[in-house]
């Protein structure tokens, strides 16, 4: 699982559409919002790192969004990080390496 | 995870992004996000990409980094990253990471053509070593040699540099950053006698107009241009210009677009000069109190290799290379240099491409006479569909937002310009525009370089760790520089060659005709990275040399590899960035690397252990010495000064260069770790803070010209984020050369140019030296005067189509690391080819389809783009060159800047067709 903060920025009058919209997403919930400064913050929870990446750009395809980025990201249970940590973390057997695949020549 | 561990989570990352963004939280809000972090240890670092240099938080448990904010606290970025910069920690878990050695083995031991097995750091370095010492003996100081990185550590690059330059005497070290910045260098020096830029990030909110030339930095630099957004956005009175040779992300946050043609940024330049003078608005004050006007050659070459015989040239390109050494000027460079369409120019001032003298301001103003706004347009404009009109009013409105007395310009560049086979005259030329209005080294007012790599300023650069360099500004042709450099590193004089070694792309001319035998590869992938690249494939593949690369993952230099060295990343290191506005950012080593993976400096001060001096330090044959008055052949013994010093012949390169009694006062551990490890220190476990010590060790170098770093355990101080240099006071630099905010500048000068390089110079007219004798020019900047010159390959009715590369926004450089993160290769999984509609259809073809994309050098099959984020001008094609499996570089060119030696990635002429 990831969790990402993500900071919306809207024109302030678009504030509450923008917001409603935010909320309708799945997996997205509004936290806080600032009407004066038109900023929304959310946090995305995604089951996949590819469906987090998608639903940045969701975001930011709503209308009323001006610019929307993640500036938290939490990833201690990302499966594909455990498992690129069981593949690489162990010391590698010797004898011969299975990673390097073959050299592109003309 | 259970549903209020959740929602507790979420409630504290909500929390800390809402204050990171700026909104006022209850307490109760703010306990959340502080609840939440607890478990966590959070320590500051710098982005492992760009040369923007973003502050991020990371937060380790359990001997991983578990999440990563961007940092508030950092004034570049306060608080925001792009989507690259936003996975920094995931990149050091992906599954193919590299953790043992590996070597080539048949039956047992090496073999060139054996399959990689897993083998001990031991067996490696023996090999590493036997192999070495084979070359050495072979062919001297400079038949070995290192690829080095602008994303080295400065200590990394600092070790290295010493290790070749005073160990083997071998200035044979060249960073990958010569394909980055190399011109922009050039360009400093040669302008200003410094390196790097007057201004810095501040500059944005400072000025009302921002030009891009061939910087597409809503996708290279998207921190910086979030800021130039808000700027934008904020003041209406604010203009952006974007300069590109097609229509990219950055065009949708302009308010002028100019699509030019391949190298026209030359006239372009020039034409904007003229303007400046026709206007009557040269600030001749600043002018004649801080300026000269200079001219150079222009019979240069193209930075290909000259080979009239054909040893080392494909047939297909031969037509091209022969233009290295004979060209028939076209109807534009005839006018634009002042001579006649088609005569005949022999390259005569190849070897020696950077000599220039001054000029008097009429000759500089009868040079510019050619670049009217009528030839400029015809030369420049890149969009067919455009009319010549529109195009004219185009650079009439860039002309105004230049000249206008109430506007402040910033110019900021990267590769559009540096990798251009005349980028240092580009970057030359953009200084002349600023340096003619005054618009320079002000706040709001400047040109500002931009780099590319993390730390192609503070490795690549301020350490010196190109074959020309030495520490802080030095440069090896200089005597009094290499002493200095000599006593600084308490080795005997004349241990240093005074040959400049070879550059990047002569280190793989070198391999292809033997006279290099070895090479090391550290934090960077030259085989995947340097165009032409089937040449240089098969060269590191033949029989005799052994390649070794330090790899964190299976790159395609790591295939090209005899042996690949597995390399500790970012924050399993300790280590120091410096980024494009002279900010150095030093970091902690925060979790452990994995396996049997060590650092760069380790690898580097490990293999040191197994060279003593006696074995280099004795007479050295090395051709070409004569001209720094040396006797020919012969690089001389330095062993009896070295005894006279106190050293023996069997004192091991590791004892003599990196722990000195100097160094080894410097214990680990150390507080500033606050009880975290450093496996550099531990793994060669005699006690010594290595990375400190050797920051220790280098600062000297800069202080008191202009370059002054702090001590190290200032930049690792919770209150800092990076400091700017010079640091001068315990205050960071702000403006340099201006006397308001540069403490080196002379009071009452107002401005002062006070680099020190290239300041004295003869003297002529526009075609040539009338007066040899070298006339000093201190404190002085030089206006310079470059001629339009046409690229040395362009379209034809076979390869008829241009073709430029680049980075894309999700990707770094050659997608080592950036692959590894499974969101960023889903958004970008392979490299497309962006092309018009109407050329797609004119070879009958459609979005997706899969074609060959061919030049003289080489071919690789990709598929088709017609929309998306860059809009092709009809005759121009653009593919990044990130993906291994679209070898882009099979394609490009090598022609490169003759006086910078960087690589011109941005123009070639290619075909495509159906696959």
């Amino acid at each position: 699982m990831n969790l990402s903060g993500i900071v919306v920025i809207c024109q302030p009058p678009k504030l509450s559409a923008v917001s409603k919209a935010l909320s309708e997403l799945p997996g997205v919930e509004v936290h806080f919002e600032d009407r004066d400064q038109g900023k929304i913050i959310v946090v995305q929870e995604a089951l996949s790192i590819a469906a987090e990446m998608n639903g940045l750009r969701r975001i930011k395809a709503l209308p009323g969004v001006v610019l929307a980025d993640m500036m938290y990201h939490y990833f201690e249970d990302d499966p594909e990080i455990l498992e690129g940590l069981t593949k690489s973390r162990g010391k590698q057997p010797m004898g011969e390496s299975d990673v390097i695949p073959p050299l592109p020549i003309r | 995870m259970t549903v209020s561990r959740r929602n507790f989570l979420k409630a504290g990352i909500a929390a800390s992004t809402a204050s990171m963004a700026g909104l006022t939280l209850t307490p109760a809000a703010l306990s959340a996000a502080q609840e939440t972090e607890k478990e966590w240890q959070w320590d500051k670092g710098v982005c492992r990409f760009c040369g923007t240099g973003c502050g991020l938080m990371l937060a380790t448990r359990n001997g991983r980094v578990v999440a990563q904010k961007g940092d508030v606290e950092n004034s570049v970025n306060r608080g925001w990253q792009c989507v690259k910069g936003y996975f920094n920690a995931k990149i050091m878990y992906g599954q193919d990471r590299l953790t043992q050695p590996l070597m080539r083995m048949k039956d047992g031991k090496f073999h060139k053509e054996g399959n990689f097995i897993a083998v001990s750091w031991e067996q490696a370095f023996d090999e590493m070593e036997r192999q070495f010492r084979r070359a050495y003996a072979e062919k001297g100081p400079e038949g070995v040699a290192c690829f080095g990185s602008g994303q080295w550590t400065v200590q990394e690059g600092y070790a290295m540099n010493k290790l070749f330059k005073a160990g083997f005497r071998a200035n044979m070290v060249d960073p990958n950053a010569r394909n980055c910045m190399a011109s922009a260098v050039a360009g400093f020096y040669s302008t200003f006698g410094t390196d790097e830029p007057a201004g810095n990030y501040m500059d944005i909110e400072h000025t009302d107009t921002m030009v891009l030339w061939g910087a597409n930095m809503a996708e290279m630099h998207t921190v910086l241009w979030a800021r130039v957004m808000n700027r934008r956005l904020a003041n209406p009175n604010v203009r952006v210009v974007n300069l590109s040779t097609f229509r990219n992300m950055s065009s949708d946050g302009a308010d002028l677009e100019i699509i030019f043609k391949p190298n026209s940024d030359l006239a372009i330049l020039n034409y904007l000069a003229r303007e400046v003078i026709a206007r009557d608005a040269v600030n001749w004050d600043f002018v004649n109190k801080h300026t000269i006007f200079a001219t150079g050659p222009y019979d240069i070459g193209y930075g290909l290799r000259a080979d009239p015989e054909g040893k080392w040239t494909f047939p297909e390109e031969a037509d091209v290379v022969a233009k290295e050494l004979k060209v028939a000027l076209d109807k534009h460079e005839a006018i634009g240099q002042r001579r006649q369409e088609g005569e005949v120019v022999e390259q005569n001032s190849r070897g020696n491409p950077g000599a220039h003298w001054s000029i008097s301001f009429e000759d500089y103003k009868k040079a510019l006479e050619p670049y009217t706004l009528e030839f400029v347009a015809e030369v420049a404009k890149g969009d067919d569909s455009e009319s010549i009109e529109e195009f004219k009013r185009k650079l009439r409105e860039l002309a105004d937002l230049f000249v206008d007395q109430q506007r402040k310009v910033v110019s900021f560049w990267t590769m559009g310009i540096n990798q251009h086979t005349r980028g240092t005259w580009a970057n030359e030329q953009i200084y002349a525009v600023h340096l003619l209005l005054g618009k320079q080294s002000q706040p709001g007012n400047g040109a500002f370089s931009l780099t590319g790599q993390p730390s192609a300023c503070g490795t690549a650069r301020e350490v010196g760790t190109f074959a020309h360099r030495l520490p802080a500004d030095r440069v090896i042709p200089n005597p009094a520089h290499r002493q200095y450099t000599e006593e600084q590193w308490k080795v005997p004089a004349k241990t240093i060659s005074p040959k400049v070694g070879s550059f990047y792309a002569k280190i793989m001319r070198d391999l292809q005709d033997g006279s290099v035998k070895w090479a090391w590869v550290q934090v960077n992938n030259p085989w995947h990275t340097h165009p032409n690249a089937n040449h240089w494939i098969a060269a590191a593949r033949k029989s005799d040399n052994f390649i070794v690369v330090s790899e964190a993952y299976p790159g395609i230099s790591a295939k090209v590899a005899d042996l690949i060295l597995p390399v500790a990343m970012i924050f399993e290191k300790y280590g120091a960035y410096g980024n494009a506005e002279r900010r150095t950012q030093h970091w902690r080593e925060m979790v452990p690397p994995p396996g049997n993976a060590k650092g760069d400096l380790w690898q580097v001060l490990e293999f040191s252990k197994r060279f003593t001096v006696g074995d280099f330090w004795g007479e050295q044959t090395v051709p070409g010495l004569k001209a720094a008055g040396y006797e020919d052949n012969k690089l001389p013994s330095v062993l009896a000064d070295a005894e006279a010093m106190g050293y023996k012949p069997t004192d091991s390169l590791y004892k003599v260069l990196f722990a000195t009694p100097d160094n080894m006062q410097y214990k680990w551990p150390d507080p500033v770790a606050k009880g975290g490890g450093n496996h550099t220190s531990e793994a060669l476990g005699d006690g010594w803070f290595v990375e400190k010590a050797l920051w220790q060790e280098y600062v000297p170098f800069g202080r008191g010209i202009g370059k002054d770093l702090a001590d190290y355990d200032v930049y690792l101080r919770d209150d800092v984020r990076g400091l700017r240099w010079p640091v001068v006071d315990g205050k960071e630099g702000t403006w340099r050369f201006n006397e308001e905010y540069d403490p080196y500048v002379t009071k009452g000068a107002g401005f002062e140019f006070y680099g020190k390089l290239l300041k004295a110079i003869p003297s002529g007219d526009l075609d040539k030296v009338t007066n040899p004798e070298p006339v000093g020019l201190p404190g002085k900047a030089k206006i310079f005067f470059r001629p339009y010159s046409a690229p040395v390959e362009q379209p034809d009715e076979n390869y008829n189509l241009w073709f430029s590369t680049g980075r894309v926004l999700e990707h770094w450089h050659s997608g080592t690391m950036t692959r590894r993160v499974p969101e960023l290769h889903r958004s970008v999984p392979a490299a497309v080819l962006w092309i018009h509609p109407d050329d797609a259809r004119e070879r009958g073809l459609q979005r997706n389809d899969l074609v060959w994309l061919e030049s003289r050098r080489g071919k690789v099959q990709i598929r088709v783009e017609t929309g998306g984020r860059n809009t092709m001008p009809k005759g121009t094609v653009y593919a990044p060159f990130f993906d291994e499996g679209v070898f882009i570089n099979k394609v490009c060119i090598d022609s490169a800047c003759p006086i910078s030696k960087e690589s011109d990635y941005k123009k070639c002429a290619v075909k495509v067709y159906k696959a």
